[in-house]
């Protein structure tokens, strides 16, 4: 499945560019270190963090695309790194669990 | 007995997200502009920019103390202060020891510089140091304690890498001197929505990444000397010490 294909079957929000880039998996995780240690390219990252750094992680790890879950915003800084890095933002208003239960309904593992 | 105004929550060059501008011998200059007379660096996991501060602070006749804002396990952000470069590089490896070998990306978290007190680059810190290290938020206050700091959990109000959002209160028997505020919170508020603070000593600094923002907020010490045990004296109210944090609310800057 490619980001816009998951973008499209969750209903999410984007707020920077989504590519046609394929899902290589899913990650839950609010730490960032979590995400520096253990992240994998192609992944999609699950969070409710909405600072600047999530953009940076994203960035550096080579993931898919971030979802920002529990209808929280993500501040400006974020989106203007983000859209420089090329990073994909979307944002869901349901939380974690349930982004990550439908993710995984779907196929990605 | 004599009051000191203090700002010990700055970043210099050494921090990815500090401004270029932001050198030891720069801030020093901006510390005397402005009036500060007791002021820490305080980059994150790190001291080694502390020797270009004790000279930056020579230069001056300011007097420096030296400190790194560190991040705990769960990314709980703690300002650790120390009486001499050399407690606080001892610590600083101490931490360092415990930071993920991650190198910076300096494209997307900003260069890490080491200067000298000159303003010269002596070199650059390849490892982000911005990670949480591998010790526990307990441990790092122990341990700081241990090497002399004074401790103080970093802006607990603030809504990522504080104790309030990492942790949800203040735990118990934590070996802290006390707790920095933003300029977005007031003090008594906080306690009211926070009752784990409730008698813990409150302090306000700047945490400036931008020489604009030195000084922006800070805590007035009233000490015999600025040395860490007698701020510990002055944050518990003893002896007739006394530290009082002065807030700026944004609104206020002029
Ligand atoms: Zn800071």
């Amino acid at each position: 499945m490619t980001v816009s294909e998951m973008a499209q079957a969750l209903g999410l929000k984007a707020v920077t560019a989504v590519g046609e880039q394929q899902i290589q998996g899913a990650m839950a995780a609010d730490l960032i270190s979590d995400v520096l240690a253990n992240g994998a390219p192609g992944q999609v990252w699950l969070t409710i963090q909405t600072h600047r750094n999530v953009a940076a992680v994203a960035s550096t790890q080579d993931l898919a695309a971030v979802v920002i879950t529990g209808g929280r915003e993500p501040n400006n800084d974020l989106i203007a790194l983000a859209n420089h890095e090329s990073v994909t933002i979307l944002l869901s208003n349901e939380d974690t669990y349930a982004v990550a239960g439908r993710l995984y309904a779907l196929g990605v593992r | 007995m004599r009051d000191w105004r203090a700002d010990f929550h700055l970043h210099t060059v050494l921090s990815p997200c500090g401004d270029l501008a932001m050198s030891p011998a720069t801030i020093m200059a901006r510390a005397a502009e402005i009036g500060l007379d007791l002021v820490a660096v305080s980059d994150h996991n790190s001291a080694k920019n502390t020797p270009a501060w004790r000279d930056a602070a020579a230069a001056r006749g300011v007097k420096a103390l030296y400190g790194l804002e560190v991040r705990s396990a769960e990314e709980v952000d703690v300002l650790t202060v120390f009486d001499e470069v050399e407690a606080a590089l001892a610590f600083g490896q101490w931490v360092y020891a415990a930071l993920p070998d991650i190198a910076c990306d300096e494209r997307v978290f900003g260069e890490q510089i080491v200067v000298d007190g000159q303003e010269n680059i002596l070199g650059f810190e390849p490892r982000l140091l911005i990670s949480g290290i591998e010790h526990d938020l307990e441990t790092v206050c122990a341990t700081a304690r241990e090497h002399g700091a004074l401790v103080i959990g970093a802006h607990v109000d603030r809504g990522v890498d504080s104790i309030l959002s990492q942790l949800g209160w203040l735990p118990e028997g934590l070996a802290i001197d006390a707790v920095e505020v933003t300029r977005y919170t007031d003090e008594q508020a906080l306690v009211e929505a926070h009752p784990s603070l409730a008698g813990v000593p409150m302090v306000r600094f700047s945490d400036a990444h931008l020489p604009a923002d030195i000084g922006f907020q800070q805590t007035l010490f009233r000490v015999e000397e600025p040395s860490v045990a007698e701020l510990k004296l002055a944050l518990a109210g003893l002896d007739g010490r006394s530290a009082l944090p002065l807030r700026r609310a944004l609104s206020d800057r002029s």
